[in-house]
């Protein structure tokens, strides 16, 4: 997929002024975000489960090649394929040219971000396969011609009249009121689909490393399908999925589907060891497993952002958002929205774009706390925002003047010289009075004061006051 | 260089290590650090707690279970739950009703239960014969389960803490009997339950860490469902719309 990330700022206005948009956006915070906080609380050992996911997966990407070469063993053992990918035009060839060598004509999709992230549907069409999205949500969208709005509701920002009026435009069906009829709709739709494909391609929540076995978490039941009718299945997945231990898999299915839906369990969790066996009575014939970098080592290089490959992508740090709840998952402008998002695009698509994604938070800590795993996604928004006005690694890029860079190295100076900030507060108190009585201040300093009224100093600075509270408290224990 | 020496020379310079070297085995901090021996103790402790629980979990599954959406019917013996079956079958004229060759389902004798009530039963295990014949039985099976009112089947395990039913596809277990109808009903018999997903992979490990495993399971809970357009609760978009958990005590 292409990366719009460079339109934040037009995305978020558009979003803001949609009171459609606001409207079904509200749904996030009472529905998803208070369904996971009431399964967490009902979660006796919640806090110690999460410690453990963070520990396992901390401990799996720093041996990363370790278990994905375990992971390899054991579905060449199962008598699977496995294809490493290092970039999205590797991953691309390998699953067009698989089609084209197979006569593939018919492709059914469950969902995969990776595969929105590398752009596979188009690579498909352009070789004259069709692929069809069969997860509603991703149906719907691929209808419109949209990309998700959300990790795990894509297309949460239509309303049931949008849904119908794009059945009537595309499947020219009559006019549906109800969500039962649009999704009943959909069912007989993509029933003939399912009947018909040669190929099912599937994203891959967990890989387990010690058995080679795929882990699907899904609702619908499109997962089972694509898994079970065509005769080769395709499971794309990015490096990060994999766990070491079977056992590991109890321990991330309470993690993800209670964060992602408050749910206990989904209604389906697929396990896939290779293709069918002989004896099976049904399956598919062909078994691929695809991993993709696509810029993960660049995440997984930089000890500022490893952390970031431990996401499960459950979509709680987008629920938990102020932002994201008031702008929405397109002006992010790539797959991964939210405050995850706004870490992991600049890494993967490059920051020159991306930048105005770190500063799309007010850090106020709700996603760190939201997150199943305890991703610091504060801390990493701050050190690229750190990076980008700095100019550390991307000079070209720098946002701050010069005026701002040598504020911030005198304020960082008076900051740790008591002497020097005994100074600068004597000063500031005679030369506040523009600031701290919201006006505009001048020339250079308009951008910082137009917006913002700052707090008068004390007369007396706390300093000062602690000791004398603590003179007084002397005196009278005398 | 191949494609994939690029991918790991990438991965190992990410990680610190010189392109090329063997990757350290690492200290296991999960429970890979298992061994066979332990694994093997663990799931055998694992069996027997589930034989000597097996009434409170059974009564801890059919609460999970409804919660979860499964409609559950508690029969005292096969007969009863047969029963159960064909007057569902009735009820809804499911015209015909597929099953899986499951040793609870043949146990239930549904076809007799049936007899005379013009609801044809299915069951959907291929023979043993040449692939391109196989083949055909597969399409044709397909066929069957797509028409069919109901799919049948047992289960492998079920699961108290979740409400969940196991169904590990294998001969005579089709991975569609419970997904391609619109009804499914399962049957779940005493000491089939275990507490939580943990006894769960504990067992799969036991399994896959002796000889051939099998290549698909599903853990099923509840109906078919999605909340995608404006986060109203539908069921039976893809998969089964209805489901029944029979147990039988």
């Amino acid at each position: 997929m292409e990366p719009k990330t460079a339109q934040f700022e037009q995305g978020a206005a558009a979003a803001l002024g949609d009171p459609k948009i606001q409207r079904n956006l509200s749904g996030l915070y009472d529905g998803l975000h208070q369904a996971k906080n009431i399964a967490a609380a009902a979660t006796p050992d919640w806090e110690e489960l999460r410690e453990r996911g963070r520990a396992i997966k901390t401990h799996t990407i720093e041996h990363l090649d370790y278990y994905l070469e375990m992971a390899e063993r054991n579905v060449k053992a199962a008598g699977g394929s496995v294809y490493f990918a290092a970039d999205a035009e590797a991953a691309r060839e390998y699953v067009a040219k698989l089609a084209r060598d197979r006569g593939v004509k018919l492709v059914i999709k469950s969902k995969s971000m990776v595969s929105e992230e590398i752009g596979l549907n188009d690579r498909l069409i352009a070789e004259g396969i069709e692929p069809v999205e069969t997860d509603l949500g991703e149906y719907i969208i691929q209808l419109a011609g949209e990309t998700p709005f959300h990790i795990i509701a894509p297309a949460i920002h239509k309303s049931r009249e949008d849904v119908s009026e794009l059945f009537e435009d595309k499947l020219n069906t009559p006019r549906y009121e109800r969500i039962e009829e649009l999704a009943g709709e959909a069912r007989r739709q993509l029933r003939q689909k399912f009947i018909g494909a040669d190929m099912g391609i599937t994203g891959a929540n967990f890989i387990v490393a010690e058995t080679g076995t795929l882990t699907l978490v899904t609702n619908e039941g499109n997962g089972r399908m694509c898994t079970s009718m065509p005769r080769i299945h395709v499971a794309i997945t990015g490096m990060e999925k994999v766990v070491p231990s079977l056992e590991d898999l109890a321990v991330f299915l309470r993690l993800l589907i209670r964060s992602a839906t408050g749910q206990r369990i989904s209604s389906y969790v697929t396990t896939v060891t290779g293709p069918r066996k002989r004896q099976d009575e049904d399956g598919p014939e062909e078994f691929h497993l695809v991993v993709v970098d696509n810029g993960r080592s660049g995440l997984l290089a930089d000890p500022h952002f490893r952390e970031a490959l431990n996401c499960l992508r459950c979509g709680a740090c987008l629920n938990a958002c102020p932002v994201y709840r008031k702008v929405g998952g397109h002006a992010y402008g790539w797959v991964y929205p939210g405050p995850i998002g706004a870490v992991v695009s600049p890494v993967l698509t490059g920051i020159s774009d991306a930048k105005h994604l770190p500063f799309a938070s007010s850090l106020c800590g709700a996603c760190r706390e939201a997150c199943p795993v305890k991703i610091n996604i504060p801390r990493m928004l701050l050190k690229l925002r750190n990076e980008i006005s700095e100019g550390d690694n991307y000079p070209e890029e720098r946002s701050s003047t010069l005026a701002e860079r040598l504020a911030f190295k005198g304020w960082r100076a008076a900051m740790s010289n008591p002497a020097i900030m005994s100074a600068a507060r004597s000063a500031g108190r005679l030369m506040q009075g523009p600031m701290t009585r919201g006006e505009a201040g001048p020339g250079p300093m308009a951008g910082w004061t137009r917006h913002r009224e700052a707090p008068s100093l004390a007369d007396k600075p706390f300093r000062k006051r602690w000791r004398d509270l603590q003179d007084d408290a002397g005196d009278s224990s005398k | 260089m191949t494609e994939r020496a690029r991918f790991f020379d990438s991965l190992r310079r990410s990680l610190g290590r010189e392109p090329g070297a063997a990757p350290p085995a690492p200290a296991p901090e999960s429970a890979l650090s298992r061994d066979a021996d332990d694994v093997r103790a663990r799931a055998e402790e694992i069996r027997r707690e589930a034989q000597d629980n097996a009434g409170p979990l059974s009564d801890a599954l059919k609460q999970a279970a409804e919660t979860a959406g499964w409609r559950v019917a508690v029969c005292e013996t096969h007969e009863e739950a047969a029963r159960y079956v064909a007057d569902l079958a009735r009820e809804i004229k499911a015209g015909s009703v597929v099953r899986s060759a499951h040793d609870a389902v043949e146990r239930l004798g549904i076809e007799r239960a049936l007899e005379g009530s013009g609801v044809e039963v299915r069951t959907m295990a291929l023979d043993d014969a040449g692939d391109a014949e196989r083949e055909e039985q597969r399409l044709a099976n397909r066929e069957r389960m797509i028409g069919a009112g109901i799919g049948l089947t047992g289960v492998d395990y079920a699961i108290a803490e979740t409400g969940s039913c196991v169904i590990v596809a294998r001969q005579g277990a089709s991975r569609l009997v419970s997904l391609l109808p619109p009804v499914h009903v399962a049957v779940v018999e005493l000491g089939q339950v275990l507490p939580s997903l943990d006894e769960l992979f504990a067992l799969l490990r036991e399994r896959f860490g002796e000889g051939d495993p099998e290549s698909y399971m599903n853990i099923i809970t509840g109906p078919s469902r999605s909340a995608d357009i404006e986060y109203q609760l539908v069921t039976g978009v893809h998969g089964p719309g209805e489901v029944h958990m029979v147990i039988v005590a």
